[in-house]
């Protein structure tokens, strides 16, 4: 008796109950629409990240990480191909590349630069896509002394593809080395700063500017992210068996840039979370008063009658669990509509900050999101409804019963 | 007739707080209400008849004084412990009927039995002959809003007697009504009291009313002027 009461008491103040469910619907919309779009924005985030840069694992011979190199590549690989045999025979690999990162100055005979190398092999580089050409051609497989330069680099630098440029940087062995090399193509990552000291280079270029055979990592990129763990505890024994003098990294913990991300928007959601369960506490609460205001005589009577307080109690909280009900399921309702309209309308976003490139509004429809918006919705109505309904069962039956 | 009565007061008194003074409502009033009486309280406003009413149907204290329900002591029980003897034992037809409004005639008149946890083919048939009796079976789906001033009051008292009580207490349960209807709910109210046996005190201020009442109190100024006395019933 006390659902079919409450049910019925939900719908008696329609337009109250529809304002008060339209609050509840909105937010749920909000949390619905912004989770979704925070999920894809860290799945794309993260997927960029993995696939463009870092790979999902890193492997550097043992002590690249504590060890201060007093020269470059002290700490490099000396033979990757054995290493790469072993890693690319397990079916969760998608493929192994090596790669080099070292700085020097860059010069078009009239002026230098700084520049950040990141040398890469060719034909492995371009399956990792990590560039988007503006100008030329990608890094050809058999040229050591073609680069690809970021825009803002090939700007400061007047060059355009063909032009020739002299790198200069430090050797292994601690002495200085300049080579000449190609520009073949002129690239932007989307990331202004990254652009503006950005050089992409052959392997062998580099390892003849540095004078060395050594490679600096192996990255190692996988079919699915969600094998990273289980990859990575595989190579940690097979390293282990081999006694390779080998440590590795994951993803995650380079990915400096996603984790800040992540935690940002998930201030953020948590705020927007907080603005939403505050303004749902209110609004049901709101109403519930409201509606004991309106109701006392009734629940006098009920009183007098022989319902006993905690029953008043649970009638009132069960009005407020029905209104987040109802208004969670219609916020559902009306966030998975948004999402479809959304998705299917393919709005731009500006360029985040320091980023050259807009991108796509997309919201993402996971369970999880639709289920904490509903939870977020029935929970925050029912725990607004306590206090109100504590002072319903509170009331005194006389007075209740002379109220007007 | 039972030997012991079903009300006993013993020196009741009950004062109110009104603004800055208190007002005696009751002034050390002591009753004695037979089981099976149709006890009238008469008396102008405010001379206490409601708030007689309101301490033997156990929703107020006293301040002091005795009270006795069907043999049980309840005046040192909090209100809140007496829900079960509202329940079980009173029935409350109120002046403005006091229906639960999203409810059917049907589910208001049901409403006390489920308090009692009574077996649903129970409940059905109780409700059925209440609202028989009542002279309401056809309509048993219509929400109050749909019913005269008169039905709903028929309600009230299906609803009061449903849970088959030993007391009903009304407060000027014709007030809100016609002369006509008026006198057809109490030919109601006085054949049930006939037929069940069930006690029935009300306040009133109607003549009618206190004429066809078995017993009569009038009550002044917080205190009982009359004493209750067998009467022979107005034919």
């Amino acid at each position: 008796m006390l659902i079919k009461l409450a049910l019925r008491n939900v719908f008696r103040n329609r337009r109250r109950s529809a304002i008060t469910l339209l609050v509840i619907v909105f937010g749920a919309v909000g949390l619905i629409l912004f989770g979704g779009y925070k999920a894809i924005t860290f799945r794309g985030l993260r997927e960029s990240t993995i696939r463009d840069r870092l790979g999902h694992l890193q492997i550097y011979k043992r002590g690249f990480e504590r060890a201060e190199a007093k020269k470059p590549l002290e700490y490099g690989l000396d033979d990757v191909a054995q290493l790469r045999r072993a890693i690319e025979s397990d079916r969760r690999v998608r493929m192994t590349t090596a790669q080099i990162t070292l700085m020097g100055l860059i010069s078009n005979g009239d002026k230098s630069e700084t520049f950040m190398a990141t040398a890469v092999e060719p034909r492995r580089d371009r399956a990792m896509n990590a560039q988007r050409l503006v100008a030329g051609t990608n890094l050809p497989d058999a040229e050591p002394d073609a680069v690809i330069v970021g825009k803002g680099l090939a700007a400061s630098m007047h060059a355009r593809p063909g032009d020739y440029l002299t790198l200069m940087s430090t050797t292994t062995s601690g002495s200085l080395n300049a080579i000449d090399v190609r520009v073949a193509g002129i690239f932007t990552s989307g990331v202004k700063e990254y652009d503006d000291r950005a050089i992409k280079m052959p392997l062998a270029g580099a390892q003849q500017l540095l004078q060395t055979a050594k490679v600096e990592r192996l990255l190692v990129l996988l079919n699915e992210t969600d094998d990273t763990d289980a990859v990575r505890a595989d190579l940690d024994r097979l390293f282990a068996r081999k006694q390779w003098a080998l440590e590795m990294k994951d993803w995650s913990q380079l990915a400096t840039f996603y984790h800040q991300v992540v935690l940002l928007y998930n201030g953020i959601f948590g705020f927007i979370g907080m603005v939403v369960f505050g303004i749902v506490i209110f609004s049901v609460a709101n109403t519930i008063v409201m509606a004991i205001f309106e109701r006392t005589r009734e629940i006098g009577t009920m009183m007098a009658i022989g319902t006993t307080r905690t029953s008043v109690w649970r009638l009132f909280l069960l009005e407020g669990l029905f209104i987040g009900i109802i208004g969670g399921v219609a916020g559902l309702l009306a966030g998975a509509g948004a999402s479809g309209i959304i998705n299917n309308a393919h709005f731009m976003l500006p360029p985040p900050p320091g980023y050259t490139q807009g991108y796509p509004l997309r919201v993402l429809m996971q369970p999880g999101i639709l289920i904490t918006a509903f939870l977020v919705a029935v929970i925050t109505s029912t725990l607004s409804s306590i206090l109100p309904a504590l002072k319903a069962s509170r009331l005194k039956i006389v007075d209740a019963l002379g109220h007007i | 007739m039972h030997p012991q009565p079903l009300v006993r007061l013993t020196d009741v008194a009950r004062t109110y707080p009104l603004g800055r003074v208190h007002v005696r409502a009751l002034t050390g009033v002591s009753l004695e209400v037979s089981r099976g009486d149709f006890l009238a309280l008469a008396g102008p406003s405010g001379s206490g008849k409601t708030t007689l009413l309101n301490l033997i149907g156990c929703i107020d204290k006293p301040d002091s004084g005795r009270i006795v329900i069907d043999g049980v002591d309840v005046t040192p029980v909090p209100l809140h412990r007496l829900a079960a003897t509202r329940r079980d034992t009173l029935g409350f037809i109120f002046q403005t009927f006091n229906l639960i409004p999203v409810l059917t005639a049907y589910e208001n008149v049901e409403y006390p039995l489920l308090l009692q946890h009574l077996p649903a083919a129970k409940r059905r048939d109780r409700v059925r002959y209440w609202l028989e009796q009542v002279g309401l079976s056809d309509q048993a789906r219509q929400r109050p809003d749909q019913l005269s001033g008169g039905q709903r009051q028929r309600v009230a008292i299906a609803r009061a007697m449903v849970g088959e009580p030993k007391l009903a207490l009304a407060d000027e349960p014709t007030a809100n009504l016609d002369s006509v209807t008026a006198g057809k709910i109490l030919d109601l109210v006085e054949e049930l009291n006939d037929r069940t046996h069930c006690t029935f005190i009300f306040a009133t201020h109607d003549p009618a009313l206190m004429a066809r009442a078995r017993s009569r109190v009038r009550m002044h100024d917080g205190d009982i002027v009359t004493e209750p006395r067998l009467e022979a019933r107005a034919s």
